[in-house]
């Protein structure tokens, strides 16, 4: 990991010094444990910002929206395919990136984490390896990264970036045999009441902050369907109707072009696992379709396609 | 079964579903009276946001026809 | 007018008028037996007995026939009227114990048991029936005897002539008393006869007034002469008087036009054979045989059993159904129908497989055929599916009849397996696939036209004017022309229109009259004043819904300023006080709840319009089809349905706005791509209506596949014909033809394409309104049977090259063999090649010619030579052709001996191989197209998954595309022979002329539109339109952002769907109306 983030550093300052690309954007240590964040430079001289290790779980997508000029950026296998996404959707063309890519081993959740030490407050988390070393007021654990990787990077089968200008290392082993959806068929044989209460338990939580929509590369809309009023799809309070109505809207808007990088779930400050809603469309997509999103360059998502001769009787 | 009744909202596409629901008031067949047919120009103009706002405004099911 | 009191309520009637018919207005029920509106009341049930009060004293009237009068006071229901009827009916209960309507009303009444001594008769004696017959004019029953014996008889109670078996007694019969078998046992001295629905193939009834099917045009009754009871009798007339708008008229006389007329096209169609006459069938005699016609009734939703699958003896769910195929067709003993009806094999496919459908897949479905004939476009795949998906048996088998299963109604047949085993098998129905004839009406017509016929009868034609017959300027189109499916029908009957309008072309728009302008008013602006009309229909929604009560409702609704109630909204005079309405209110937005908008909005529309409105600011609602028809026995619920559609459509129209059409100028000229013989018939077709041509063709000359033809089916020599139209193409003024040119750049759309051209000679745009692609196929070039590797292998092409130029070869030709189906019907290809067939018999046939005694041989899988083909066929096997059937499986091999070629073919009767030494051997290679992807993408059309070009429409639309202004023919559609090419050809010329002679189109105002401020470039709208409407800005503050081409939009509102940013919106369905819909619901 410590040598990613050197190769970073490097690559980044000999980018922007040489005037490849006139940003670069990549993460940054936070000032909380864990908490590393997104971060944009145009001086060489700030590289050293740059940092590589197991909680950089934001999406860096989410800042090529219809960004102008030559820009750098790091990404591993979710974020190149949600680059790909986005050159599929017109927000950034291939000539204006440069992609450095990384072969990931996982994000850690950070929540995990602070369970695991019995939710006490945590002082500094060192990487070593395999395992995290949690440091707090009076104790010192060490956990197993493979405890606490988020949800959505136990079951990544894309680790490694579709698409990138240079590499920092040899591709990662891609896991086989996870099994992606076993949550998503769980919900799917539950009676449509027991499903009605799982969901309506799910977000009771919410407070309608948006974070999950910020976070995500997908929403960059100029006007959300949430603060539209003519018409108006949502009410504004955090009525659970209304609740629900973003929830499975926002999934809907998300159908076919989520990568499952878990940034959502990631920012969600009251911890509601809101990829349960978007996984059920990815398995739908990969089901009906055989597609994931963000795999390859030239072929139009599945959602966004219309042949008279579709080979699927069911559209025809 | 209590005597509850279900609201309906339906969505019928202008050149099929509609013309059928056309053809059965022309064939006199009867069914029950519990849906409120909105006519659209092909089904391909329903927007999820439409099933979720009828079901919102406490339709208890969405028939979509096309 | 006269004024009374109806249960203390104060009510008005016209004087005459009786207590009854003015209480049911008021909507007071009076119980009645023997009352009927259209006959003079008689009081004979006394059950409507009501109490009067004349100002001094009470007394009991029967309200049917008392006359009402100024000021009386009316109670129906009180306290001693009900104690009254109680008694009446225990009278009544008591003459007829179980009569239902009797136990009804005794159970209303009270009346448990009455008192007294029970009768056994279902006759109260009430004289509708006998009334009724009057009344219809036969007179034909009374009642006779007197006191006790009273009872309701003819004339000494003999059946009579007079009694019509009309079934009017019948069906005013309250009690059940009388029933038609009542009528046919006791009373008719004739049969009784139910009218047979012509539609439903005699499975269903219709009455004697009739709309002779739902989609019928115009949808309006007629009287059947011949069983109408007024013109027996002179009587009756009671639909006259229950039309609400007086419009039948029973003196009406048939009328002779006499039209002058420039040109004539004949589609007469044909007649279904029947198969009475082949008797072994017992079609006649056994209800569960029934005809392919009368079997689609069975499956048709609107059908005799609403598409419950039964059989007729029993209405049982068949198990097994079998269908026998070439019933009146190739056949010479039983019908003299020597010709191939070409639709039936498919047809029967599709009845198997949605008979399987509707029963679910444990049906048994088997087809018994000789030839399995799917030459169609995509009619293989079909078959294939029926055979695999579905499970459908194909026994290769002529049956020769059908037995009765002695004690049931089972079916047996017996035939033979193609490996030669007897079966025997029994069936719960079987269908009989009937073919196509031509009614002796139609050949008297053709004699009178003198049109000369074909053997079969059919009207004959050559096949490079395939719609021309003998006369001049008389046409002809469909099945009369030969049998045929409805692709090719529509293509004819575009074809025929096409040389009508060609020789027309000079009167071309002198008749038409120029439509008064009215302005229309700007509504911008104007707070909504929303009219309401509510129509009755005469009685289709005002019996059912409270149409005065809906009206009410919609006046307090939100906007609405003026509501009326209509007894026909879409009368004349209705329409023109509407627009006198419009003005006086100045209403902005209309709302009609009446019918259906599909047939009725654009005559309210145009009421708008000559009312000052924009067409669009109207919004009808159905209350009729989709409310009073389908909810007759509900009617608080149809009404409360009706105000919520009114309520919905109230809630949209608040919101709608004016919509423009966009204009658009047509280019006046026309580009066909391709010279072969599709394209330039079309080009030829297109300069003969006065257009101007620009025909492409890549290679350097003109003729295409055809110059490698010797002969067409019927025997002309296409070298003469292919001459002759390539000197018209060259010689024509209007046709610019670029030879050796090939497309680099299409831009544009209907109307205005700019089409960029490259050739040796230089670059070169040209303009053009409209496209026809006629870019054909190549013949396959197989890889097996020795083809390339022996000189004695040649393909059909090939074949026909030797004989045109009178190779002296093939005079030493002794033994010739012909493998068919090399390249087609193949699991890379699973297509039928179609014409490969009918060439290689007409080749054999001119081999037999060079020399009659030469051996050929025909080693085919299924032979298709449909229609009148089947001709060429007979003759083949005359000429003593030998005919060797072989399966994909296995295929014949060939080898390459000194002596000559070995062929070596499995014969399927004898079941051993068969070697035949062949001195040639001529493969029947398939047809394949050019899968042009670079010019599908230039016109945005779509190619199937062989390379042949998609129509917009299988059926109804086979010569162009869904993309407007692009036409489509020939070989690139899918293979066919020369006579279907040209009729193609000049089909999308046909089409391609509709667009041009119209020189602007307006189109709808229905149509998409993005709103750049929220688009956020995605690109979904581009990517998804199947008509390439949406296309990103390419310069000023929007570049990149998504707009709508509101000429190529067809407002499906797909687009407005799939936007995530709500940046587009669909006119006219907008999504703010729609949502207003949903919460107003």
């Amino acid at each position: 990991m410590l040598e990613y983030t050197k190769k970073i550093q490097e690559i980044a300052g000999r980018l922007l010094s040489e005037g490849k690309v006139e940003v670069f954007i990549g993460y940054a240590k936070g000032t909380v444990p864990m908490m590393n964040h997104p971060v944009v430079i145009r001086d060489s001289a700030k590289a050293e910002t740059l940092v590589w290790d197991s909680h950089c779980g934001l999406n860096l997508c989410n800042y090529l929206t219809k960004m102008k000029g030559k820009i750098g950026i790091v990404a591993n296998g979710c974020n190149s395919r949600n680059i790909v996404t986005h050159i599929l959707e017109n927000q950034i063309t291939r000539e204006q990136l440069y992609i450095v890519g990384i072969p990931c081993e996982g994000m850690v959740d950070h929540r995990a984490v602070k369970r695991a030490v019995g939710n006490r407050e945590l002082e500094e988390v060192i990487e070593e390896g395999d395992t995290l070393v949690v440091k707090g007021r009076g104790f010192r654990e060490i956990i197993k990264k493979t405890d606490v990787l988020q949800r959505n990077c136990a079951v990544c089968t894309h680790r490694n970036p579709v698409i990138y200008d240079e590499m920092l290392g040899p591709p990662v082993e891609e896991q086989t045999g996870v099994d992606q959806f076993k949550d998503v068929r769980m919900i799917e044989e539950m009676t449509p009441e027991k499903k009605w209460g799982f969901f309506t338990r799910t977000i009771a939580k919410c407070i309608r902050c948006y974070a999950c929509r910020n976070a995500c590369p997908l929403c960059y809309c100029p006007t959300c369907f949430v603060d539209e009023s003519r018409p108006q799809w949502v009410g504004k309070s955090n009525d659970p109707t209304d609740t629900m109505t973003f929830h499975i809207l926002r999934a809907y808007h998300c159908a076919g072009r989520c990568t499952d990088c878990g940034a959502c779930e990631r920012v969600c400050p009251v911890g509601i696992p809101v990829r349960q809603f978007t996984k059920k469309l990815n398995k739908d997509a990969l089901e009906f379709f055989s597609w994931e999103a963000g795999l390859a360059i030239d072929q139009r998502p599945a959602l966004d396609t219309y042949k008279p001769n579709d080979y699927n009787e069911f559209i025809r | 079964m209590n005597d509850w009744q279900p609201k309906i909202t339906t969505f019928l596409c202008h050149w099929c579903s509609y013309g059928a629901a056309d053809l059965a008031g022309v064939s006199r067949f009867q069914y029950p009276p519990n849906f409120r047919i909105i006519r659209v120009p092909c089904s391909g103009r329903i927007s999820p946001k439409f099933i979720l706002a009828a079901l919102r405004h406490g339709a208890d099911a969405v028939w979509v026809s096309g | 007018m006269i004024t009374f009191k109806l249960n203390g309520k104060t009510v008005q009637g016209d004087g005459g008028e009786y207590i009854l018919p003015v209480a049911q207005r008021n909507g007071v029920e009076i119980p009645t037996l023997c009352h009927h509106k259209v006959l003079e009341p008689a009081g004979m049930c006394r059950l409507c007995t009501v109490e009067l009060f004349d100002g001094r004293r009470s007394r009991f009237v029967t309200s049917c026939n008392y006359p009402i009068w100024e000021g009386m006071e009316v109670k129906t229901d009180s306290a001693r009227v009900r104690q009254g009827r109680k008694l009446i009916v225990e009278m009544l209960l008591a003459r007829c114990p179980d009569v239902p309507v009797l136990k009804r009303l005794g159970t209303e009444y009270g009346v448990e048991e009455p008192r007294f001594k029970k009768g056994d008769d279902d006759c109260i004696l009430c004289g509708l029936c006998t009334r009724i017959c009057e009344r219809v004019g036969a007179s034909a029953i009374s009642l006779t005897g007197r006191g006790l014996e009273m009872e309701v008889s003819t004339p000494f109670g003999e059946k009579t002539d007079v009694c019509l078996a009309c079934g009017a007694c019948a069906s005013v019969c309250p009690t059940g008393h009388i029933n038609m078998d009542v009528v046919r046992e006791k009373h008719a001295a004739h049969e009784v006869e139910l009218i047979a629905s012509e539609y439903d193939m005699g499975l269903k009834g219709r009455k004697p007034i009739y709309i002779p099917y739902a989609q019928a045009i115009p949808n309006t009754p007629a009287i059947d002469r011949s069983k109408c009871v007024h013109f027996k009798t002179g009587g009756c007339k009671i639909c006259e008087e229950a039309c609400g708008v007086k419009a039948i008229d029973h003196t009406q006389q048939d009328e002779i036009l006499e039209l002058n007329v420039g040109a004539v096209v004949l589609a007469p169609g044909f007649k279904p054979f029947d198969p009475s006459k082949y008797v072994t069938y017992q079609y006649s005699k056994h209800p569960n045989v029934m005809t392919s016609m009368e079997f689609e009734r069975i499956l048709s939703a609107s059908g005799p059993t609403m598409g419950h699958l039964v059989r007729m003896s029993d209405h049982k769910e068949p198990k097994k159904i079998a269908w026998l195929q070439c019933v009146g067709s190739r056949d010479m003993n039983r019908c003299d129908h020597p010709y191939c009806s070409s639709v039936c094999c498919m047809y029967a496919i599709k009845e198997a497989s949605i008979a399987k459908e509707h029963a679910g897949s444990d049906l048994d479905c088997a087809i018994f055929f000789m030839d399995m004939r799917t030459h169609g476009k995509d009619f293989e795949r079909y078959y294939d599916a029926a055979r695999e998906k579905h499970g459908v048996r194909f026994i290769r088998s002529r049956v020769h009849s059908i037995e009765p299963n002695a004690g049931g109604d089972d079916l047996v047949l017996r035939y033979a397996t193609e490996k030669g085993e007897q079966v025997e098998e029994t069936f719960d129905m079987v269908v009989l696939s009937i073919g196509l004839e031509i009614s002796e009406e139609i050949k008297g017509l053709a004699e009178k036209l003198g049109i000369n016929l074909t053997e079969g009868g059919f009207c004959n034609t050559s096949s490079f004017t395939p719609v021309a017959t003998n006369k001049e300027g008389i046409y002809v189109c469909g099945a009369f022309q030969g049998p045929k499916d409805i692709p090719q029908s529509v293509i004819e009957a575009s074809s025929a229109a096409a040389e009508a309008g060609a020789l027309l072309s000079e009167a071309r728009n002198t008749l038409t009259r120029a439509k008064e302008d009215i302005k229309e008013r700007d509504i911008r602006g104007e707070r909504p004043r929303i009219g309401v009309f509510v129509c009755h229909c005469g009685i289709n929604i005002g019996s059912i819904v409270d149409v005065k009560g809906v009206r009410d409702y919609a006046k307090t609704l939100p906007y609405v300023e003026y509501v009326a109630d209509n007894l026909y909204s879409c009368s004349q005079d209705t329409q023109d006080a509407m627009t006198q309405v419009i003005k006086a209110n100045d209403l902005n937005r209309i709302v009609v709840a009446a019918c259906t908008p599909k047939t009725h909005e654009p005559l309210f529309q145009e009421t708008l319009v000559n009312a000052g409105l924009n067409r669009y600011l109207f919004e009808m609602t159905n209350i009729r089809n989709q409310d009073s028809w389908v909810h007759k026995d509900e009617p608080e619920k149809a009404t409360e349905k009706a105000k919520d559609l009114v309520r919905m459509a109230v809630a949209k129209a608040a919101l709608i706005e004016s919509l423009q059409e966009a204009q658009l100028s047509v280019n006046q000229k026309a580009m066909v791509i391709g010279g072969g013989i599709s394209g330039m018939t079309a080009a030829r077709s297109l300069s003969r209506q006065g257009y101007q041509v620009c025909l492409v063709e890549r290679s350097g000359e003109l003729g295409g596949q055809a110059l490698n033809l010797f002969q067409t089916w019927k025997g002309e020599k296409v070298g003469a014909e292919l001459d002759a139209l390539i000197r018209s193409v060259k010689s024509d003024s209007r046709i610019d033809l670029r030879l050796g040119s090939e497309i680099e750049n299409v831009e544009g759309f209907v109307g205005s394409f700019k089409t960029s051209l490259s050739s040796k000679s230089g670059k070169d745009t040209v303009e053009h309104g409209v496209t026809v692609i006629a870019t054909g196929a190549s013949e396959y070039k197989p890889t097996e049977y020795l083809y390339g590797k022996d000189p004695r292998v040649v393909t059909h092409l090939e074949l026909d090259r030797k004989f045109k130029d009178d190779d002296p070869a093939l005079k030493d030709v002794k033994t010739a063999v012909f493998i068919q189906c090399v390249g087609s019907r193949e699991p890379e290809r699973p297509y039928c090649s179609r014409v490969c067939c009918t060439h290689s018999i007409e080749s054999a046939l001119h081999i037999k010619e060079i020399n009659p005694d030469a051996s050929v041989y025909v080693l085919y899988r299924d032979i298709r030579t449909y229609g009148e083909r089947e001709y060429l066929y007979r003759k083949a096997r005359a000429k003593g052709v030998i005919f060797v059937r072989f399966a994909l499986d296995k295929k014949p091999c060939v080898s390459a001996t000194p002596e000559g070629l070995s062929v070596v073919v499995e014969d399927h009767i004898l079941g051993r191989d068969i070697a035949i030494r062949a001195d040639m051997l001529a493969l029947a290679s398939a047809i394949v197209p050019y899968k042009d992807e670079k010019l599908a993408q230039f016109f945005k059309v779509p190619m199937n998954e062989d390379g042949f070009f998609v129509e917009a429409h299988a059926k109804l639309g086979p010569s162009e595309f869904s993309t407007d202004g692009v036409f489509l023919c020939g070989l690139a559609h899918y293979p066919k022979p020369i006579d279907e090419s040209v009729a193609h050809a000049q089909a999308a010329s046909s089409r391609a002329v509709r667009l041009l002679a119209r020189k602007n189109i307006s189109v709808s105002g229905t149509v998409a539109q993005t709103n750049p401020l929220y688009c956020s470039s995605c690109g979904i709208c581009v990517s998804i339109c199947p008509y390439s409407a949406p296309h990103f800005i390419e310069k000023g503050p929007f570049t990149g952002r998504a707009e709508i081409n509101p000429v190529l939009c067809k407002g499906c509102g797909l687009c407005v769907a799939s936007c995530r940013s709500g940046a587009i919106n669909l006119k006219g369905f907008g999504t703010d109306q729609i949502m207003a819909m949903i919460n107003e619901m």
